[in-house]
């Protein structure tokens, strides 16, 4: 018995030590996104690069330095106007939501300034949120996306294989919060609310209720 | 022929018992080889000519098993006295160390004892104890680990180790089914840590369940050893659907894992880890429950063994000696004193005490005993002081040989065992091929490789036939123990399985349904004599007299403390009574003819009511006068009636057979409420009244006292011996019963109905817990809309169910004699 235990522990050593390299979901997941900004580019915005949909209505916005960045390092930019549309009351949203035309949720992942070199590449940027904030990237095992977690239940979403999916990003909202507002969420134009299957942080299934806007880009 | 019982490790279900069975059973020179699972001995009898014993043991540990050898030293523990710090215990240590003989010696000054390993060919333990004296300290009475406490220890350490590998299995099962099951749990939010949540680091996930089962399998690889062995020598048992199942788990989660770094995180729904750590811990538990059940089981036998003392007082060179039971020899005059034990077998050869022989025959009330009687090994005197003649020791004493039988009968197996053994030995191939086929077609049906993987394991794991090895042998165990602790000796498996058929019971008269010797009945005096006068006068007359019914008055008299006066002019007068002068009177005490060829009247009133009761009238007459009756009788014991009576409650045809005139004999009968009389019928031609009998059709058990009786006893279906623990009859009859109380025979009826009832329903869990357990764990309920059984799930029910048969088993140890229920009637 204790030889085996022995062989356990000698089997165990070398895949502890190689824990960086146990991360799949944290590496595979800045190939795909590399993956996916050769098809739609970030563009750079001062400190930060910004990833804009094909219909302009939204962007997924991160931080290449997160000691530059004030509020968030990481966040999605809505366009207002469908909201509004559909009944928005601005006043009732979560404060700092609200930014004029644009609605704005995110989250802030510290002050850590990078390397210059990792600043100047959206890549190694994206990177650098899995190195600070890894729990915030998942899986998304129904449609093989994987995700970033900007709480409140708002995501964004890209394919692990373009060539197989055709759902390449998806920019998801919570629709409850704009419930709260007074948003006729199922007429917002532009967005799809749907019931999806997903998985909460202990990766147990669960149903929820989801504003979706999918592209198909690859 | 020689006959071995060999202890065996390692066995875990029906199958191993049965294959050691067939290879101990094919080897040259091996007429037969039992194997008891319960109390894991091999009963081998062989030709030791032909056989060297070693190849025997050879063979077995060729096939996967130990056989445990008794230890070739012994231990001592002496409590020492006088040491004041560790200079003494080291001074000790050394002292003892340098004796011949001591293998190894330590001494615990805190404890005050010394603990000696010695070889008890070359040393006594009496040399230890003055090799400690002579260094000034006290070595008190020394505790020897015997036999029996060698297996108690040996049992014991075999329960902590698998209840240690089972905690070792379950501190890393436990959390690893949390990790697995916690996901899965989506009615509660049981907490969990991020870092391990399968959608976020799947290889972390299934690495953490890696590690955790890995211990979990080390502890459990014995199973994997035993098992893959037995498969590969083509003789699978419970180990190998075990290492099989649980393989099949790790191998296939291993691939999924691997699946999960080449980027298919969707293989982290595919990890069965905890299903292979949990089947093991689960069945670690199972396998300690059942250990301390097991041992349970032979608690009778172990309780037998711890009777016997340990040392016996002798008297040598006209001193008196403390020496080691094993040193008494035949002839040796021991010394008994009030409160201790009987040694060894002997006859009282001074003194006078009352015996508490309950511990052989069940009897609570103490025995007396003076010159000339016998007393036994382990009885208890419980007063007077008594000078004992050594007349059997070592292993020939009654409680060495009522041992010897118990662990025989224990030993033994069956007929309806038989069946049990057959269906084992088919069995685990069978549930294989069962397995492969169930998994092979839901993979063909579904084309879901986990799915299939599931029935695979589950059908491996819940069909483990321990619950089948364990059925019959643990009953049997546990019945025949519980007789020996009541006095009952059932000879064997075959014995306790026919006794429950048993549909008619042929008592013999003299000695079994009556004392067996005649006793006064009625004094019955004429005119204006006393009753104890007529006595007084008639034992007087009869004292000379060598008649058993003329020795019954004079004895009787003497326990009513009537004085007798001496009788002259004595005169037997063969066949018709004694003549004698009494007081100066002249006493004449005959039958009939006698009293009539002297011309004395008798009275015809009561003369035949005595007759129709069986008993033996004798007149008396004084001076030519009819002075009264003193009527004789071989009475019924008092146990008699009440045990006839609960025989007919049980449906049982009772019969008496008896050489006596029928008038007589009917008497009796009468008295006790027996159907049907079988009189003056020869001792030769017993037998036949009893095959008679058995030409009715009936199932027949004779009762007798097992010497005049024995080829009766040996016709009946079922011989059974009363009285008697210590003559022949323990070697002719099936159940010997140690004390004469006839309760005892419903007593043994009923413990035999139990125990077979008790092995019937046992073999109906074990059948029926496989019977529906495969199909359900096959997904033959999946398959009509209902559920499918998980692997772990499974392995609970597996482990339970070998847990519920011995705890079923164990019922037995409730049962009660009917002793008291006889009283009551």
């Amino acid at each position: 018995m204790k030889k085996l235990l022995l062989c356990a522990l000698c089997a165990a050593l070398p895949l502890l030590a190689a824990c960086g390299a146990l991360d799949v979901i944290g590496n595979d997941s800045v190939t795909a996104f590399d993956e996916m900004l050769n098809v739609l580019p970030a563009a750079a915005d001062g400190d930060t690069w910004v990833l804009t949909a094909p219909d302009g209505a939204a962007a997924f916005v991160w931080s290449g330095d997160f000691g530059k960045t004030d509020a968030y390092d990481v966040w999605l930019e809505l366009d207002a106007a469908p909201f509004t549309a559909a009944g928005l009351d601005p006043a009732r949203l979560p404060a700092g939501m609200a930014q004029g035309r644009r609605l704005v949720a995110g989250v802030s992942l510290g002050a850590q300034t990078p390397a210059p070199e990792t600043s100047a590449s959206p890549v190694l940027s994206y990177g650098q949120i899995v190195t600070r904030a890894r729990t915030r990237i998942g899986y998304h095992a129904a449609m093989d996306h994987f995700g970033v977690d900007l709480d409140g239940g708002f995501m964004f979403e890209w394919a692990r294989d373009m060539t197989a999916n055709d759902k390449d990003i998806v920019f998801v909202l919570d629709p409850e919060v704009f419930r709260r507002a007074g948003v006729d969420v199922g007429t917002v134009e532009g967005w799809t609310l749907a019931t999806v299957e997903t998985m909460d942080e202990a990766g147990r299934p669960v149903e929820v209720e989801k504003l979706l806007k999918p592209f198909d880009i690859g | 022929m020689d006959n071995q019982i060999l202890s065996i490790g390692g066995m875990t279900c029906a199958a191993c018992a049965g294959r050691i069975e067939r290879v101990v059973g094919k080897l040259p020179g091996v007429r037969r080889a039992a194997v008891n699972l319960a109390s894991e001995k091999l009963f081998v009898e062989y030709d030791a000519a032909d056989l060297p014993l070693s190849a025997i043991k050879e063979a077995v540990v060729k096939i996967g098993y130990e056989v445990l050898e008794k230890p070739q030293s012994g231990t001592v523990v002496i409590p020492v006295g006088g040491m004041t710090c560790a200079a003494c215990a080291g001074r000790i240590e050394k002292a003892l160390r340098r004796l011949d003989g001591v293998l190894e010696a330590s001494v615990n000054l805190t404890a005050e004892k010394a603990f000696v390993t010695y070889d008890p060919k070359r040393l006594r333990v009496s040399a230890l104890r003055a090799a400690i004296e002579k260094l000034g300290y006290r070595a008190l009475e020394a505790d020897r680990a015997d036999a029996a406490e060698e297996d108690r220890l040996r049992k014991q350490r075999e329960i902590r180790a698998l209840w240690t590998r089972f905690v070792i299995a379950a501190v890393f099962s436990v959390p690893l089914l949390y990790i697995a099951m916690a996901p899965m749990i989506t009615w509660v939010r049981l907490p969990f840590p991020a870092m391990l949540a399968p959608m976020r680091f799947p290889l972390v996930y299934a690495l953490t369940e890696l590690i955790l089962v890995v211990p979990v399998m080390a502890v459990g690889h014995r199973f994997y050893t035993v098992g893959f062995r037995a498969l590969w020598q083509r003789s699978p048992n419970m180990d190998s659907l075990i290492a099989v199942g649980t393989s099949a788990a790790f191998l296939y989660s291993i691939y999924n894992t691997w699946r999960i770094t080449r980027g298919d995180y969707h293989a982290v729904d595919a990890l069965y880890f905890e299903t292979a750590g949990v089947i093991i811990t689960l069945i670690l538990l199972g396998k300690s429950l059942e250990a301390v059940s097991k041992g349970r089981t032979s608690e009778a036998i172990k309780k037998l063994m711890g009777l016997a003392p340990k040392t016996a007082v002798v008297f040598r060179d006209g001193a008196e000696t403390e020496i080691p039971i094993d040193e008494v020899e035949i002839g040796d005059v021991l010394l008994v004193r009030p409160g201790a034990k009987i040694p060894v077998d002997g006859t009282v050869l001074e003194g006078h005490t009352a015996v508490d022989e309950s511990m052989l025959t069940g009897e609570s009330m103490p025995v007396d005993k003076q010159a000339g009687d016998a007393v036994y090994a382990a009885t208890l005197n419980t007063n007077g002081a008594v000078r004992v003649t050594a007349t059997r020791v070592g292993g020939d004493t009654a409680l060495a040989r009522i041992i010897k039988l118990v662990e025989d009968a224990q030993g033994s197996k069956a007929p309806i065992a038989q069946l049990a053994d057959v269906v084992s030995g088919y069995f685990v191939p069978i549930v294989c091929a069962i397995a492969l086929v169930s998994g092979a077609a839901w993979y063909i049906g579904t084309g879901d490789v986990s799915f299939s993987l599931t029935v695979f394991i589950s059908v491996l794991v819940i069909a483990c036939p321990c619950a089948l090895g364990l059925a019959t042998p643990t009953a049997i165990m546990v019945g025949t123990g519980k007789g020996a602790e009541n006095g009952i000796l059932i000879k064997g498996g075959e014995a306790l399985e026919t006794a429950h058929k048993v549909d008619t019971i042929v008592f013999d008269k003299t000695g079994t349904v009556t004392e067996g010797k005649p006793t006064v009945t009625d004094v019955l005096p004429a005119g204006t004599l006393s009753k104890e006068e007529l006595w007084r006068l008639t034992a007087s007359a009869e004292q000379g007299s060598e008649h058993p019914l003329g020795q019954a008055i004079v004895y009787g008299a003497r326990a009513e403390g009537l004085p007798l006066s001496p009788a002259e002019n004595f005169t037997a007068l063969t066949g018709r009574g004694v003549e004698a002068a009494v007081d100066g009177a002249a006493v004449l005490v005959g039958n009939a003819a006698l009293m009539e060829e002297r011309g004395v009247a008798l009275p015809r009133a009561g003369v035949n009511r005595l007759a129709e009761e069986g008993k033996t009238p004798m007149y008396v007459a004084r001076d030519g006068q009819f002075a009264g009756i003193v009527a004789v009788a071989d009475v019924v014991k008092p146990s008699s009636r009440a045990a006839i009576e609960s025989l007919h409650r049980m449906g049982i045809e009772v019969a008496m057979i008896t050489g006596d005139n029928h008038k007589t004999a009917a008497a009796i009968a009468r008295q006790v409420g027996i159907d049907r009389v079988l009189s003056e019928v020869l001792p030769q031609d017993k037998s036949s009244e009893i095959q008679k009998l058995q030409r009715e059709g009936k199932r027949v058990a004779m009762v007798g006292d097992g010497i005049n009786d024995a080829p009766a006893l040996v016709q009946a279906d079922i011989g059974i011996a009363i009285g008697s623990g210590t003559d022949v009859a323990m070697e002719s009859a099936d159940i010997v019963l140690m004390r004469s109380d006839l309760m005892d025979v419903p007593t043994a009826i009923r413990l035999s109905r139990r125990t077979i009832r008790n092995i019937k329903q046992n073999l109906f869990w074990a059948f029926g817990y496989n019977t529906v357990g495969i199909p359900v764990a096959a997904g033959v309920l999946y398959l009509l809309g209902g559920p499918l059984l998980s692997p772990i799930f499974a392995a609970a029910a597996m482990s339970l169910s070998s847990v519920s048969v011995l705890t079923n088993a164990l019922r037995l140890k409730r049962f009660r004699a009917d002793r008291e229920e006889a009283r009551a009637v």
